[in-house]
């Protein structure tokens, strides 16, 4: 924390004197102004990371300084100081933009940690514009890929929101890429060297749940022939991202918000308290509000997730990424099954423009990846995208969207064996939210 | 390590200290820094420091006196206090150093928890030990130190005092080399 560049202003040279010595002693670059109107001109020809500004000052007040700061080197922190007398003023400095204020006389320790502080505080900031200078005009963030303008929009909120340690909780349609922006926000914030455990809640039964996210200790059951390290412990230092959040039932709802509140928990069969330091980011693609309205949900632990929440835009909503995204695919399947298939036609690329793509990205991958399979030309053509054939309405009697999606779900599980895999592909979707509908819906195998 | 320098560090209790803390102190003087060092009450008095509304003494005046009563061949000079002391602008400090200048001065309150009277029981005595040290150290011109264990660390309460070695890191030997080089006109 050196080279900071620090101006103190005071118009009592003892209190100019004894701080500017301590501050020098901490390693920081101090100059010093006995008036306002001395500060203004020191403030002209240097930048000062930190200004610390008595607000009681003859002719130029303290307050006409900090609004001056503000106007001409914004980057600039400016820190009040104040007598016990004068805390209106001091209040009414931080409604202009002051970062604090120190009665005097400081706490050496308070002083040391404010400034701490401060350096944090634009140490990030300056990150923040680093970050979004770097992927400005870019399609591409992390793994994510984009160039509509709700996907820029995302880019920036999480180069905003990577730095801070608050608990995110990201929401949006199956498919649209909430896993990716989870992992982006890992990846940009102070525990990208820690781990980024996944718990994917809607696809652990729920009686593995308890063992998988706390850990157990051995012959804590049956089955514990060994002590096992739970996702809680495994993530610790790093990113918990609670995938699905909306599937976990409500017991485990209730133990989750513990371990949240406290940072402390026990393995399933153990006596020590294990602490933990990690942040949480969840995902859902459910409406929890609705779910809490219905009971599904519990309000405690929605408010403890929903720190930071955004919603993650669907494919219809930025369809001017298909081409970018459908290109993305097809390089990536021609290459991995090594076939020369390297353009789309413009016919292909018309049908894929006009879907509303209800499984979003993953429907879009899956359609790419389908049509590299049985394409037989150097580029893709309509027939070969399954949005493409248009097969006969299922005769469906029911009238509700669920019951429509239920009887579809059925139908594709029953043509494939029940295969869970091969299903959830043809969907859309993938497993865990096709095994949380197959809950959710109630689908029972007919055998 | 250098040779002794004929240079000396006065080493000026202010108050009643007990030959055994002076002498460990004087030894890691030499142990850190390399001059030889006298024992010198320069300043007997220090009211003129007393602020009656605080109640505590201020740091920066007794410096100036001290520096001001230095022997000719005293390069630096180092008072001890069983006072507590302030600046100004702070509500108290462990002690204070004119930076690359010549006097530094601890107080052994704070290190002793409060307490007026003196202890050189361990870990006061290492406390105390390591905060003049310290001091000493921003008389060669050093600053504080990012390195949670070098003697140079800004410690915000007793454990951290307790936590830094007795030490200067790597870095800061560097600099201070560079000063007394400069000081010793090599």
């Amino acid at each position: 924390m050196s080279n900071i560049k620090i101006l103190i202003v005071d118009d009592e040279l003892i209190m100019r004197e004894s701080l500017a010595g301590w501050l020098e002693r901490d390693g920081h670059a101090v100059q010093t102004a006995a008036s306002g109107e001395e500060a203004l001109e020191k403030i002209e020809e240097t930048h000062f990371d930190i200004l610390l500004v008595d607000i009681k000052m003859e002719g130029i007040s303290g307050l006409d300084v900090l609004r001056k700061v503000k106007e001409s080197d914004p980057d600039a922190e400016v820190v009040m100081i104040t007598a016990y007398g004068s805390i209106p003023s001091a209040i009414e400095a931080m409604k202009d933009g002051a970062f604090d204020y120190m009665l005097k006389p400081f706490d050496p320790n308070e002083l040391g940690v404010l400034i701490e502080k401060i350096v944090q505080h634009q140490e990030q900031a300056r990150e923040n514009i680093y970050l979004k200078e770097q992927y400005k005009d870019r399609t591409r963030f992390e793994s994510m890929i984009g160039q509509a303008k709700p996907m820029q929009e995302i880019f920036d909120l999480i180069c905003d929101v990577a730095p801070m340690d608050s608990t995110v909780l990201i929401t949006g349609e199956t498919g649209t890429g909430k896993g990716l922006a989870a992992k982006a926000i890992h990846t940009n914030s102070s525990r990208r060297n820690g781990p980024f455990v996944t718990v994917n809640c809607g696809a652990i039964p729920e009686h593995l749940m308890e063992s998988e996210l706390f850990g157990h200790q051995k012959g804590a059951f049956t089955d514990a022939k060994e002590t096992k390290k739970g996702r809680l412990e495994l993530a610790h230092g790093g990113t918990l991202f609670l995938d699905e959040i909306g599937e976990i039932s409500m017991r485990m709802q209730i133990d989750l918000l513990r371990v949240l509140e406290d940072r402390v928990f026990y393995r399933v069969g153990g006596t020590q308290p294990i602490e933990v330091d990690f942040r949480v980011i969840a995902a859902t693609n459910r409406d929890l509000e609705t779910a809490i309205k219905s009971g599904d949900f519990r309000e405690d632990l929605f408010y403890r997730l929903n720190v930071i929440s955004f919603i993650m835009p669907s494919l219809s909503q930025r369809k001017e990424d298909i081409p970018l995204l459908a290109e993305h695919f097809l390089y990536r399947f021609s290459q991995e099954t090594n076939k020369p298939i390297d353009s789309i036609s413009r016919e292909a690329m018309d049908e894929m423009m006009i879907y509303d793509w209800p499984g979003n990205i993953r429907e879009l991958e899956n359609a790419i990846e389908r049509a590299v399979v049985v394409g037989r030309q150097r580029e893709i053509l309509p027939e070969n995208l399954p949005i493409f054939c248009h097969e006969p309405a299922p005769a469906v009697r029911a009238h509700s969207l669920k019951d429509v999606e239920k009887t579809h779900i059925e139908r594709v599980l029953t043509e494939n064996q029940w295969n869970i895999a091969r299903s959830a592909k043809i969907l859309g979707i993938d497993r865990s939210t096709l095994y949380s509908k197959i809950k959710r819906y109630d689908i029972e195998k007919i055998t | 390590m250098r040779p002794l320098s004929p240079h000396t560090i006065v080493i000026s209790p202010i108050g009643d200290f007990t030959p055994e803390l002076l002498d460990r102190i004087s030894e890691e003087i030499k142990r850190i820094y390399a001059f030889t060092t006298d024992i010198q009450p320069l300043l007997k008095d220090i009211e003129f420091a007393f602020h009656p509304n605080r109640k505590q003494y201020h740091s920066t005046p007794i410096l100036d006196e001290l520096a001001r009563r230095a022997p000719a061949d005293a390069i630096k000079v180092l008072a001890l206090v069983q006072v507590d002391l302030f600046i100004p602008i702070l509500t108290h400090v462990y002690g204070e150093a004119q930076l690359g200048g010549k006097a530094c001065m601890v107080s052994t309150i704070r290190l002793n928890e409060g307490h007026r009277s003196l202890n050189t029981q361990e870990p006061f005595l290492s406390r105390i030990i390591k905060e003049a040290i310290h001091e000493l150290g921003h008389t060669f011109k050093l600053r504080h130190c990012r390195e949670h264990t070098c003697l140079m660390h800004y410690c915000r309460n007793e454990g951290d005092v307790d936590r830094k070695s007795d030490q200067l890191c790597r870095y800061c030997r560097v600099l201070l080399e560079d000063d007394i080089k400069r000081l010793e006109g090599k």
